[in-house]
């Protein structure tokens, strides 16, 4: 099982990670999975109707607006970073939040590395597996490290021209 | 001015201390050279052929004095005595190591300088018309507005990792001396029938491997709208821009795969979706940042100078009077170009000592103030009439008055093969060839306005494509020839490049400029430039001087 | 023939393997007449991350005064920018530099390729 961070509190945290990872070609095993969006729109409604938690990993070639209708009944969406340049997912992420106000899970997987960490932060992205090793130590160290934030994002850090505003 | 305040510096002391830490962990073997890359160029740190290059940001090209003196500092220090302009107002430093990197950025953060996206898939250094603040021509002042854009576009998290690099351009003048046709994004500054202040929008021009001129998607965007619109051009970009092919990869290729309608329509949609109060700055920021440039402590003073006047009795001064110096909207003052074009030496380039000299006179003669332009040349844009002679005296003094802005040696050359590790063919050895055919100041004044533009590769960072004489390096066997186009302009009335013929080999180009100058001094009507002429007669008669004892 | 090159990590020095070290000059470059070796001195550069930067092969070939890089490219980092006569490594004169600067003949070369595509 790869470690989970997960970033809570201005703070990342080791966690487990209770959602099975599964390949469109595998069957779909017990408990909470993730999915891609494929098979969630072929078998999605019988999973949920099961009682069980269900995730949806959107490709960077996919619109997060074709989940937009289940979004309410989704555990996780995972976004899905397959060479850490492939930056789509960071707009998936705020339009998921921002535009959709989804409260469930937003999950880097793929080439996650932890100089992305920030951004993704930023953006809305609230869990994280790792490829780089990076501890939640290492996590909360580069997410934190900035004082100050130029423009408003799916956080809630007020941007400098508002930092000016109040003092 | 802008002055950094406690935020910016404090943002740009984060940035230094993480490189260092970065650099840190690459010195002792914990980062691989492929994870330390990514990192290094998204603080504009590039290894070139013979040592690493440094990208030091001049965001919309204005520099004060202690900016200057401080990148003349540097240079001294960890380089070799000097630097050189680029064509996107960034200072190069092309002999630097890795080991002084933290140490370099910073002393340039003690100025409110750094090299941060001046490399990396994500918004670039934001240029603007360097004539800004001082030529009576602009709607309003265009740095206002590329300072909002420097902020938005800094560090910005979800447009970090774009398919591309993405550079942004800012003019508020009919004259168009910020290039906006070709770039990525293009804003055109304006005032509507209504006089309300706005931008015209281009999106996707560009040069490299195929050049286009941007469209127009909007007309007239309300000035205050501006960041929440560019979120959504780039939303559109980094969503659907293409990540499969490095060549396609630009706005400029989704832009026309979409058409400027279909584009246009993509980017109406998202805005209509966009909570624009959450991302367009409030007045009270946008005055903040206003109040930075207003303009001060201009004096009242006659529209001519006797002063002015009388230097001109010297022909050199003179001379350098009719090139180098331009109205300026404050009567009795002028805007004087310093020009890094002197014959034989490489276009762009500038020793520590003259920057320090530069400094000065930007502080003593033209308000603290010292912008450097597209065409790699150094600007003081607020200089008394009264003040040009003196300030002429001590140019000339340093090899920093030749009188020939916008004129045949005033060539834009890239560093090319001889720094840069994707070139295919030298650019600044053509460039000096080129000019010294050309030095003497009258036979360049009398050929007139004439812009020579050379790139080392396709990427066409020397600006070919909108060169009227462009002049491509391409590789042909391990051998370095030049593809020569005519015709090119990246002015108001924008225009590409037209092929000449099959690539010259290099010691074949300087003739072949001369033998075009020749047609165009043949064919010129009345006071046609070079492009003017080229305009009306075509290709053809060039081509025929050129290739014609090839045959 | 060929010869292995690289950029020092400290400070991006152009450089190139001689009897186990790395050096400056191209003239006391190792020539490796066999491929497999050079391949080999190769695949060992690639494990030293903290000493250089791209270690990669040229071609070298026999010229008028001396062994010389094949391609132009690798002739500028062995001698530096031909720009500046006061910058880079020909302004340390001697022998080698000699030859380098009166080499002639050029094609493309693998190594020069290889490099492009990589950056």
């Amino acid at each position: 099982m790869p470690v989970l961070i997960r970033w809570k509190d201005d703070r990342a945290e080791a966690a487990e990670d209770p959602f099975t990872a599964v390949a469109d070609e595998d069957p779909i095993p017990r408990g909470d999975v993730i999915i891609s969006l494929q098979r969630f729109q072929a078998e999605g409604q019988r999973l949920l109707a099961e009682g069980r938690k269900v995730g949806v990993r959107i490709e960077p070639n996919e619109a997060v607006e074709d989940l937009a209708r289940d979004l309410p009944r989704l555990s996780v969406v995972a976004l899905a970073f397959p060479k850490y340049q492939q930056g789509q997912g960071y707009s998936s992420a705020r339009i998921l939040r921002e535009r959709f106000g989804f409260g469930g899970e937003v999950r880097a997987v793929g080439d996650v590395l932890r100089e992305q960490a920030r951004f993704m932060v930023r953006c809305g992205v609230d869990a994280f597996e790792p490829a780089d090793g990076s501890s939640p130590e290492d996590w909360t160290h580069v997410v934190n490290r900035y004082r100050h934030v130029y423009q408003r994002a799916a956080d809630d850090l007020a941007p400098a021209y508002e930092e000016r505003q109040a003092s | 001015m802008y002055r950094y305040d406690a935020i910016d510096r404090e943002m740009l002391a984060d940035r230094t201390a993480e490189f260092r830490e970065q650099c840190g962990r690459r010195l002792a073997g914990e980062l691989t050279e492929d994870q330390f890359k990514r990192i290094r160029l998204m603080n504009g740190l590039y290894l070139q052929l013979h040592a690493y290059m440094l990208r030091i940001a001049i965001p919309y090209g204005a520099l004060t004095g202690v900016q200057l003196r401080k990148l003349a500092f540097i240079a001294r220090t960890y380089d070799k005595g000097y630097g050189h302009f680029t064509t996107r107002t960034n200072l190069q430093l092309h002999w630097i190591k890795l080991k002084d990197a933290p140490d370099i950025l910073d002393h340039l953060a003690e100025v409110g300088m750094h090299a941060i996206q001046t490399s990396g898939n994500d918004i670039r250094n934001i240029t603007a018309d360097p004539h800004a603040g001082a030529t009576a021509d602009e709607a309003d002042d265009p740095r206002i507005w590329a300072e909002a854009l420097r902020q938005w576009s800094t560090f910005h998290p979800e447009f970090s990792f774009l398919p591309r690099k993405f550079k942004i351009a800012v003019t508020a003048s009919p004259a168009d001396r910020a290039a906006t046709k070709v770039y990525d994004i293009g804003l055109r500054l304006h005032r509507n029938p209504d006089g309300e202040l706005g931008f015209e929008v281009l999106v996707g021009g560009g040069l490299g491997r195929t050049p286009y001129l941007g469209p127009t998607i909007r007309a007239h965007l309300p000035a205050r709208h501006l960041l929440s619109y560019l979120q959504a051009i780039m939303r559109v970009y980094n969503r659907h821009g293409r990540r499969d092919n490095l060549w396609k990869a630009r706005i400029k290729v989704l832009v026309a795969s979409l058409q400027a309608e279909g584009f246009a329509r993509e980017v109406e949609e998202e805005w209509e979706k966009t909570d624009k109060a959450a991302v367009d700055l409030p007045d009270t920021e946008l005055a903040r940042i206003r109040a930075a440039f207003a303009p001060r402590g201009f004096e009242t003073l006659p529209a001519t100078s006797a002063a002015f006047e009388a230097a001109k009795a010297d022909p050199a001064f003179a001379r350098f009077a009719r090139h180098n110096v331009k109205p300026h909207k404050i009567p009795g003052y002028a805007i004087v170009d310093i020009s890094l074009k002197k014959p034989g030496e490489t276009p762009g380039d500038c020793s520590a000592e003259q920057m320090e000299l530069i400094a000065e006179l930007g502080e003593r003669y033209s308000m603290d103030e010292v912008r450097v332009s597209y065409e790699q040349n150094l600007i003081l844009p607020h200089v008394k009439l009264d003040d040009v002679a003196a300030v002429w005296k001590a140019l000339h003094g340093a090899e920093l008055a030749t009188p020939n802005r916008g004129l045949i040696t005033d060539i834009i050359a890239c560093p090319g093969l001889d720094y840069c590790s994707l070139a295919n063919a030298r650019a600044i050895p053509i460039a000096q060839a080129i000019a010294r055919k050309f030095e003497d100041p009258a036979l360049a004044e009398q050929i007139g306005e004439l812009g020579i533009k050379i790139s080392g590769c396709i990427n066409a960072c020397g600006h070919h494509h909108v060169g009227a004489i462009g002049i491509l390096g391409v590789d042909k066997k391990g051998e370095e020839f030049y593809q020569v186009t005519l015709g090119g302009s990246a002015e108001a009335e924008a225009s590409l490049g037209q092929i000449l013929g099959p690539a010259l080999p290099a010691a074949r180009v300087p003739t072949a400029v001369d033998q075009l100058v020749e047609v165009y001094l043949r064919e010129r009507l009345g006071g046609e430039r070079f492009l003017d002429t080229f305009r009306r007669v075509g290709l053809a008669p060039f081509k025929e001087a050129v290739y014609a004892g090839a045959h | 023939m060929k010869a292995l090159t690289a950029n020092r990590l400290l400070d991006g020095e152009a450089v190139f393997l001689s009897e186990g070290r790395w050096v400056e000059r191209f003239a006391d470059a190792d020539l490796f007449e066999d491929d497999a070796a050079a391949l080999e001195a190769e695949a060992h550069a690639k494990t030293q991350l903290t000493v250089v930067v791209d270690p990669y092969l040229i071609d070298v070939i026999p010229s008028d005064a001396g062994y010389a890089p094949l391609s132009f490219r690798e002739r500028v980092r062995a001698l530096g920018p031909t720009n500046k006569p006061e910058h880079g490594k020909k302004t340390e004169g001697g022998e080698g530099i000699e030859a380098l600067l009166h080499a002639t003949g050029a094609a493309r070369s693998k190594g020069r390729v290889e490099l492009i595509r990589r950056k």
